[in-house]
């Protein structure tokens, strides 16, 4: 009963999302009034709100029910929907806090959540939330007002401050480097299902953050610091943050061993890309971000799934202790394939329409550097993929669960069935989702709608492609091709146990160390550019911020002598120098 | 019905000028080292003798899936490369590409076949293929920049609008933009597998590389598609920079020249290991790169 009145409640952002008619407003107090509004915006990440929602909640439905959670979840989804439907700054900041601490809660739920991942969790994103406040209060004493519209009348440097502020706010829920501490633990320990919403979902609440920046400051990327060749100069640094995240967040995932926290990595540097395209802040650009945000959102939610689905049934989450799934999960091993398909980028689903809206996005600016260092990240992304589908599901069995696995239950099939469906939809028909989804969003952002002529096609003004005749040509390749192989004389032959392989002479028994998991990419450190990458850390670069803290702190004590002359000294001199500063300044 | 007789065609002349290629590469090679070599036709016989193996050891569906996606890429990828311009010709599915796609094309089929290798159970052929990623991770991004450059320089990505635009010789991108074509260069011999940037086979003393568990006709399948895919990596060249082609014997002549010039440079030098090939592509071709950006965007007399 109660499983069904939260699988009810998950369906609310769709009912919200479809039942949506008038803009809602209360006055609070004097002048200022709540207002709840849906605009094409907050429409685009609320249809992505209301497809994840039951597809993460059917996982979360198996075995006994876990009230709290489903309490939470409840919360969790109306934060999140007040958060997105809100027209002024107050009630984001009401839905910011009920996702940030109904999203802790549910984190705490999980068995595996230590101490240090809970105080990482929560303290960053008290630190979103406060540079959020803080944003929200400067820009009321700038414009005198909450809501969320183009703040006119500003100078520059209190559009910097703006910008600074809601930017910090919005990037550290992001993840993005070096602000991404809490990412990779808190993806890795939260509960399997949650997981996937975590990555997918809540982490695109800071998207939409972004995304809503130009809407206040339209020409805050174009006319702040000029322009930079032909993108906005302001701009440039932030397309630089995203990418230096993801290349650091791809090699940091190619050397994980644990799959959830690969997941995790993958997810950080994802975004990164995201926000490279909202630097570079063209429609080209920002159709880009939306189109890689929801596929971001489809894959890592299929991909999270899928592996909830075989920790649930191994209890490993490790690559050395896996192996050769294929056979015993074949759904989830097809989950898993079109998930790594999304990922990379690849032809012809849909996560090659959003790298490729980018590239050409970069490639209009003349940020060539830019595309290269992208295209670094986004081929090393390989890498991990290939991890991500061999260690599981190929190569052997490497421990007792993995050899007697079954396949996941129907909680976790029915969601990554769907999740494939429409990943496979979006990227035979690129332009049907332009159409529908991007370039309402466009419009209503006041830029150039990226146009398609037909559904299967996406187009730019650099050249564009067909998705239907890529599938149908590479779909009638394969067919021909494997038939032509059957007609061929000579038979196929099953090698007679797994153990049948050619290595090096010897005949290898199941003893001997076949599967090749957590190694790969482990050569990767001796590349030196990678090596550096993967000998620092975070961790060391806010260890060394301490060390730097301490010695300045040394130097200032340095003052205090415990001298009173000095110190009387010091204190004329601050004086005077207070009193050179307020004359000057009157 | 003009569109099946095409790809067919392009199908066709990329096998039979794969075979060919490589067959002369053999002779070339041994010529070098002053031996007899096979004659030309060696590798179309030795690609027929696998095909008609009467036995194929398998290691399960996924296993022989592998080399029948690889073979599928490789017929994509040819017909989204034109072969010809200003003809109605040897276009295939060209109009519906473009440059980047093409690129990413070229990378679908080997990670197609990696699934294969992985299925297989055989670690060394894993260690193969992430010797395989470990070099596409390294070659791509100075291809990719200098391809960029003569994208932005068209300002296009259709390969079919690059090729109009070098209408003579002189605007032919290998003169109107050198620097993208010597940035390309090692790295597209890379993308070939050809010494030095090559990735270890089956066939030699350590049992590695991406092939090992592959024989019979699932070895003449993936010795097939290496040879299209080739040719198909050449035309793309060909078209890119030296102006494409008007005819048939124009376009084999190109891809010749194209051919013989990275054979030279394979032969030449030996193999590095992938960590120093990544490194090198990370140094001297993305140097080259960005010192190209630089001249073709930053400085204040580029337009």
């Amino acid at each position: 009963m109660i499983k069904l009145l939260f699988f009810t409640v998950s369906l609310t952002p769709a009912a919200t999302l479809l039942g949506w008619g008038e803009g809602l407003a209360w006055p609070l107090f004097e002048g200022v009034r709540l207002t709840l509004d849906l605009t094409p915006l907050s429409a685009f990440f609320l249809l992505l709100l209301a497809m994840a929602a039951p597809l993460v909640a059917l996982p979360m439905l198996r075995g006994t029910a876990d009230s709290p959670a489903f309490v939470l979840f409840g919360l969790l989804l109306l934060g999140m929907q007040l958060l997105l439907l809100a027209g002024d700054f107050i009630s984001l900041f009401i839905g910011w806090e009920i996702m940030t601490w109904s999203s802790y809660l549910l984190l705490l739920r999980s068995a595996r959540t230590d101490l240090e991942t809970a105080q990482s969790y929560i303290l960053f994103n008290l630190l979103s939330a406060f540079l959020l406040l803080a944003a929200i209060l400067v820009f009321y004493r700038f414009t005198g007002h909450f809501e969320i519209r183009t703040a006119a009348g500003l100078t520059d440097w209190q559009e910097i401050l703006l910008a600074l502020l809601f930017g910090l706010a919005f990037l550290t829920k992001v993840g993005t480097l070096p602000l991404h501490l809490w990412v990779p633990r808190s993806y890795d320990q939260a509960p399997d299902a949650f997981s996937a919403f975590l990555s997918a979902l809540v982490s695109k609440m800071g998207v939409y953050g972004l995304v809503l920046l130009p809407t206040l400051f339209p020409d805050a990327l174009a006319g702040l610091l000029g322009r930079l060749l032909d993108g906005p100069a302001a701009g440039y640094l932030l397309a630089w943050i995203g990418v230096v995240t993801s290349i650091v967040a791809t090699f940091k995932a190619i050397s994980q061993e644990d799959m959830k926290r690969l997941l995790a990595y993958s997810s950080i540097a994802q975004l990164g890309y995201i926000t490279t395209a909202i630097g570079v802040g063209s429609s080209l650009a920002l159709g880009g971000a939306l189109y890689q945000a929801l596929v971001h959102t489809l894959v890592k939610l299929l991909l999270f799934i899928s592996i909830a689905g075989i920790v649930l049934r191994t209890g490993q989450r490790r690559f050395n202790d896996l192996g050769r799934l294929m056979e015993r999960m074949p759904i989830s091993f097809f989950g898993v394939l079109i998930g790594i398909i999304g990922l990379a980028g690849m032809p012809p689903l849909p996560g090659f329409a959003a790298k490729y809206l980018i590239f050409v996005s970069l490639l209009d600016a003349r940020w060539l550097l830019l595309l290269a260092a992208m295209v670094l990240a986004s081929t090393a992304a390989f890498v991990y993929c290939y991890k991500l589908i061999y260690a599981p599901f190929l190569g052997h069995a490497n421990s007792a669960s993995a050899k007697t696995a079954t396949e996941a239950p129907w909680q976790y099939l029915v969601p990554q069935l769907v999740l494939m469906g429409l990943l496979v939809g979006l990227g035979l028909f690129p332009g049907l989702g332009v159409r529908l989804l991007i370039d309402p969003v466009l419009i209503a952002l006041q830029m150039d709608p990226l146009g398609s002529p037909s559904w299967g096609e996406l187009v730019t003004p650099y050249g564009g492609y067909d998705g239907v005749v890529l599938m149908v040509v590479f779909g009638t390749a394969f067919v021909l091709v494997t038939g032509l192989f059957f007609l061929l004389r000579g038979r196929m032959r099953r090698a007679g146990s797994p153990y049948d392989l050619s290595y090096a002479g010897e005949v290898p028994t199941a003893e001997t160390p076949l599967h090749y998991g957590a190694g790969m990419g482990r050569e990767l450190r001796r590349i030196p550019l990678v090596g550096w990458i993967l000998r620092h850390s975070t961790q060391g670069f806010y260890a060394a911020l301490v060390r730097q803290t301490r010695t300045a702190a040394e130097l200032l004590s340095g003052f205090y002598s415990g001298n009173p002359q000095a110190w009387v000294l010091l204190a004329v001199l601050v004086f005077a120098l207070a009193l050179q500063a307020s004359i000057g300044g009157i | 019905m003009h569109a099946v007789l095409d790809s067919l065609a392009m199908i066709g002349i990329s096998y039979v000028m794969g075979f060919l290629f490589y067959g002369f590469y053999r002779q070339f090679n041994a010529r070098v080292q002053r031996r007899w070599g096979p004659s030309i036709w060696q590798n179309l016989f030795d690609n027929l003798k696998f095909f008609f193996k009467s036995e194929t050891l398998s290691h399960g569906p996924m296993f022989f899936f592998g080399p029948m996606i690889i073979m599928a890429g490789a017929f994509t990828t040819v017909l989204f490369v034109p072969f010809l311009k200003d003809s109605d010709w040897l276009q295939g599915f060209s109009a519906s590409g473009n440059l980047i796609l093409i690129i990413y094309l070229l990378v679908v089929g080997p990670l197609g076949n990696a699934l294969a290798v992985g299925s297989s159970g055989n670690p060394y052929g894993v260690m193969g293929v992430t010797r395989g990623l470990t070099r596409l991770m390294g070659l791509e991004v100075p291809f990719f920049l200098g391809l960029g450059l003569v994208m932005l320089q068209h300002e296009t990505t259709s390969v079919h609008a690059i090729m109009a635009a070098q209408h003579d010789v002189a605007h032919w991108g290998i003169l109107t933009n050198p620097i993208a074509f010597a940035v390309i260069l090692l790295p597209f011999i890379a993308t070939q597998n050809g010494s030095p940037f090559d990735v270890v086979g089956a066939p030699v003393e350590v049992y590695a590389g991406p092939r090992v568990e592959f024989g019979g006709r699932l070895l003449g399948v993936l010795m097939t598609q290496n040879m299209m895919m080739s040719i198909a990596k050449l035309v793309l060249v060909v078209d890119l920079f030296l102006g494409g082609a008007g005819n048939f014997l124009i376009l084999i002549l190109k891809a010749f020249a194209l051919f013989l010039l990275t054979a030279a440079i394979s032969m030449v030098f030996p193999r590095l290991k992938t960590e120093q090939a990544v490194d090198f592509f990370w140094k001297v071709p993305l140097g080259l790169g960005v010192l190209g950006v630089i001249a073709a965007v930053w400085l204040p007399w580029s337009t």
